[in-house]
């Protein structure tokens, strides 16, 4: 019953990549993805995952190039809120971080096949994640926010307004399920970053991203200094993704919450300017 | 700025480059395997194989990548290969499949009549086969063979799904830095490595034109 | 005693019966034709005596040796068909030459083949290849076509594509010459040059078996006849004879209406 489960969850998420990797767009499929997932990772972590990780000496953290919380130095070396954070809690586990960069659609089915240890990388706590693995108490803040160009971003203040417009928004984000309880088409893409470029290209009118990201890499000063963002959608907190059942879960907020205490943790949000977005413990 | 992007690309091209190679290594010998196993005289062999490229031809390469990475530890709890290793592993079954039906294809093309008078002028079966159909099986397989390395190169492009940092992998980081056009730069690198390509078998076939 | 004697040879394909019962004699330096229309079992026979078909019943003897018998499975052992299969030379009909090798090449690669299989053969390589390009060169200027020695079957017409394959079929001195109606894939304005070089063969003595539709020549140029129908041998005598005052009347009505066609 369980091989069961696991065969028609296998057939499943890869139907839902496939049908995100196509195209995209439809947004019904964002629902059963979900399903699909939890069921993939119902059993994964058997005996104590922290053992598992501390025989094998290394953590391996799967991410995207994600500024601010995950990025490269000139020096190639992975860095950011996020990143720095992890080498922390690895040091912690007495077992060295490998930052691993992963195809963001398959973040589950990473985690539940070993392929990463730990998704930790802005990620937004959903129905999808906290179905799909097991979530720590949350760490950051943060919403999902319109971007247009920054000329046009006078018409645009409310949600009403936004209906005429063409969206790109990263598939299965937090940003998606936004537009999908408005009612908004959009087309998908698999990045942020790539959602970015269509409104940057003019390929479409606005896009939906995370207000962090949007702080971090829009606006003067920046790549994108002719776009801006407008409305908020909603709020919503970041969490780290274990395996289902996993003890590490514990452990990070263990963990997580020392090193809050100690000023660790501002003190490395202040380095990459989100010391505004992290939740007080 | 262009040469910092460049050396990074190039080091993209270097597993794309890796990828095509030891996947024509393998699938090549393995497809001629295939070919024969498609054309035995055993019926139940033959059925497998044919069911076997039927389902690898009739199913996309990307899907049959996700399965070959993740189904293992998905569905049996194994540890994952590694993501080149499994990325390769797909590829040369894939291609294997798809190059037997080119032999399958060029091997039948030969008239009887050639196996015929080989064998009345007393050869064996493995004299006809390396001293008369060979080359002329060769020759005419060569251009549905270009039309598969050329596409062989590009669907390397696929392997991202599963974290091989190819080109377009390594292109499309930049995107994230709000550099656009080193995605479409890597175009330039597919087109230099498929010029080649074009040429060298533009000789083959100039090569084997000696005869009809 | 005879070179070739067949006996009772049968053949079918599923239900139908493509030889019923063919037994004939050869003599040696005779020149056979066997005629009859399309359909019926002329090209099987020469098949058979090739070993490309296996009779599923009668003998082959050659000079007195069995090759084969379809009673005794141990004469049909593949490794002693390649042998004994060098007793027959076969010219076909669409003459099958190898295109990548030229004429000369394609006259000498089955006897270099051969040649490669003796135990002395890595000693004198030098010298015997040397004799295998003297012979073959010969047997090309035989068929008048010493000038053409080093083009490939594209470069050739249709009728010398054909005596190349005879010269070919000749290299390896094949006890009976076996042509599968060697004018029929020509244009009509080539098949003399083929002719000739058949009858010039005849004339040397060569034993040959020639499936033909070419009344006149086979009258002309053979000894003995074989008038064949449905798979069965009507008629059979000297050459002459058949075709000017044939015994059967399916042979006259076939003669008749092959006058009428040409």
């Amino acid at each position: 019953m369980r091989k069961l489960k696991k065969a028609v969850s296998l057939i499943l998420t890869v139907a839902m990549t496939l049908s995100f990797a196509a195209c995209g767009g439809s947004s019904s499929t964002v629902a059963s993805s979900s399903a699909a997932s939890a069921s993939a990772s119902a059993s994964a972590a058997a005996d104590s995952d922290m053992s598992y990780v501390q025989d094998k000496g290394t953590l391996v953290v799967g991410m995207t190039d994600f500024a601010p919380m995950d990025y490269r130095d000139e020096n190639g070396e992975w860095i950011g809120f996020d990143a720095d954070m992890a080498k922390a809690f690895a040091e912690y586990l007495g077992v060295e971080a490998e930052f691993l960069e992963i195809n963001w659609d398959n973040k589950l089915m990473e985690l539940d096949t070993k392929g990463v240890d730990v998704i930790w990388n802005g990620m937004t706590i959903t129905d999808e994640v906290t179905n799909g693995a097991s979530v720590s108490e949350p760490y950051c803040n943060n919403g999902q926010v319109v971007v247009v160009p920054a000329d046009k971003a006078a018409d645009y203040t409310d949600t009403e307004s936004l209906s005429g417009l063409t969206f790109a928004v990263e598939n299965g984000s937090a940003g998606a399920e936004q537009l999908d309880e408005l009612g908004i088409p959009y087309v998908a893409k698999t990045t942020q970053a790539d959602a970015l470029m269509e409104v940057a290209s003019g390929a479409s009118d606005a896009c939906v991203i995370d207000l962090l990201m949007a702080g971090a890499m829009i606006g003067e000063g920046t790549s994108y200094p002719d776009l801006t963002y407008t409305v908020q959608l909603n709020s919503e907190e970041y969490g780290v993704a274990f395996r289902k059942g996993s003890d590490l879960t514990d452990a990070f907020n263990t963990f997580w919450k020392e090193a809050y205490d100690e000023g660790t943790v501002m003190e490395t949000a202040t380095t990459y300017g989100v010391q505004e977005s992290v939740i007080e413990k | 700025m262009l040469l910092s992007v460049t050396l990074t690309l190039l080091e993209g091209l270097g597993t794309t480059l890796q990828l095509f190679a030891l996947t024509l290594l393998l699938a090549l010998p393995l497809g001629l395997v295939i070919a024969l196993g498609a054309m035995s005289r055993l019926t139940p062999l033959r059925w497998f194989v044919s069911m076997v490229v039927w389902v690898v031809r009739g199913t996309p390469l990307m899907i049959q990548i996700l399965i070959i990475f993740y189904g293992p530890g998905l569905l049996f709890d194994l540890p994952l290969l590694p993501r080149f290793g499994a990325a390769l592993l797909s590829f040369i079954i894939n291609y294997a499949c798809y190059f037997s039906e080119i032999y399958r294809g060029g091997i039948q093309s030969i008239p009887k009549g050639q196996y015929e008078a080989g064998e009345v002028l007393g050869m064996t079966r493995s004299q006809i086969f390396f001293k008369v159909t060979l080359i002329q099986v060769i020759k005419r397989i060569v251009p549905p063979m270009g039309n598969e390395f050329i596409t062989l190169v590009k669907d390397t492009a696929l392997v991202r799904v599963i974290s091989v940092y190819e080109i377009i992998w390594m292109g499309e980081s930049y995107i994230k830095k709000g550099m656009i056009w080193p995605l479409f730069y890597t175009a330039v690198f597919y087109l230099v490595v498929n010029g080649i390509l074009t040429l060298l078998f533009r000789w083959a076939e100039k090569k084997l034109d000696y005869f009809r | 005693m005879p070179v070739l004697e067949v006996k009772n040879i049968e053949k079918h394909f599923g239900a139908t019966h493509v030889l019923e019962d063919i037994s004939f004699n050869l003599e040696k330096g005779q020149a056979l034709a066997i005629i009859g229309s399309s359909g019926s079992g002329k090209t099987t026979l020469l098949r058979c005596l090739n070993f490309l078909e296996t009779p599923d019943r009668g003998q082959i003897l050659v000079n007195g040796e069995t090759l084969f018998d379809a009673a005794d499975p141990s004469t049909q052992r593949e490794a002693e068909i390649r042998r004994k299969r060098l007793h027959f030379g076969l010219v076909f009909q669409s003459f099958n030459l190898f295109p990548q090798y030229t004429a000369l090449q394609n006259v000498m690669l089955a006897k270099q083949l051969l040649a490669q299989e003796q135990p002395e053969y890595k000693a004198r390589k030098k010298e015997i290849n040397a004799e295998i390009e003297a012979e073959g060169r010969e047997l090309l200027q035989r068929m008048g076509l010493a000038d053409r020695a080093n083009h490939y079957p594209h470069q050739l017409s249709g009728g010398q594509q054909q005596r190349v394959a005879i010269a070919r079929a000749l290299a390896l001195h094949p006890d009976i010459l076996c042509f599968d109606e060697p004018t029929s894939a020509l244009d009509p304005e080539l098949t003399g040059e083929v002719l000739k070089v058949i009858r010039s063969l005849a004339e040397q003595k060569t034993t040959m078996i020639i499936v033909t539709h070419e009344m006149a020549f086979a009258r002309d140029v053979a000894d003995q006849i074989i008038f064949m129908d449905q798979g069965v041998i009507v008629e059979q005598g000297p050459a002459r004879e058949v075709i000017e005052r044939p015994k059967q009347e399916r042979t006259r009505q076939f003669l008749a209406r092959y006058a009428q066609e040409h």
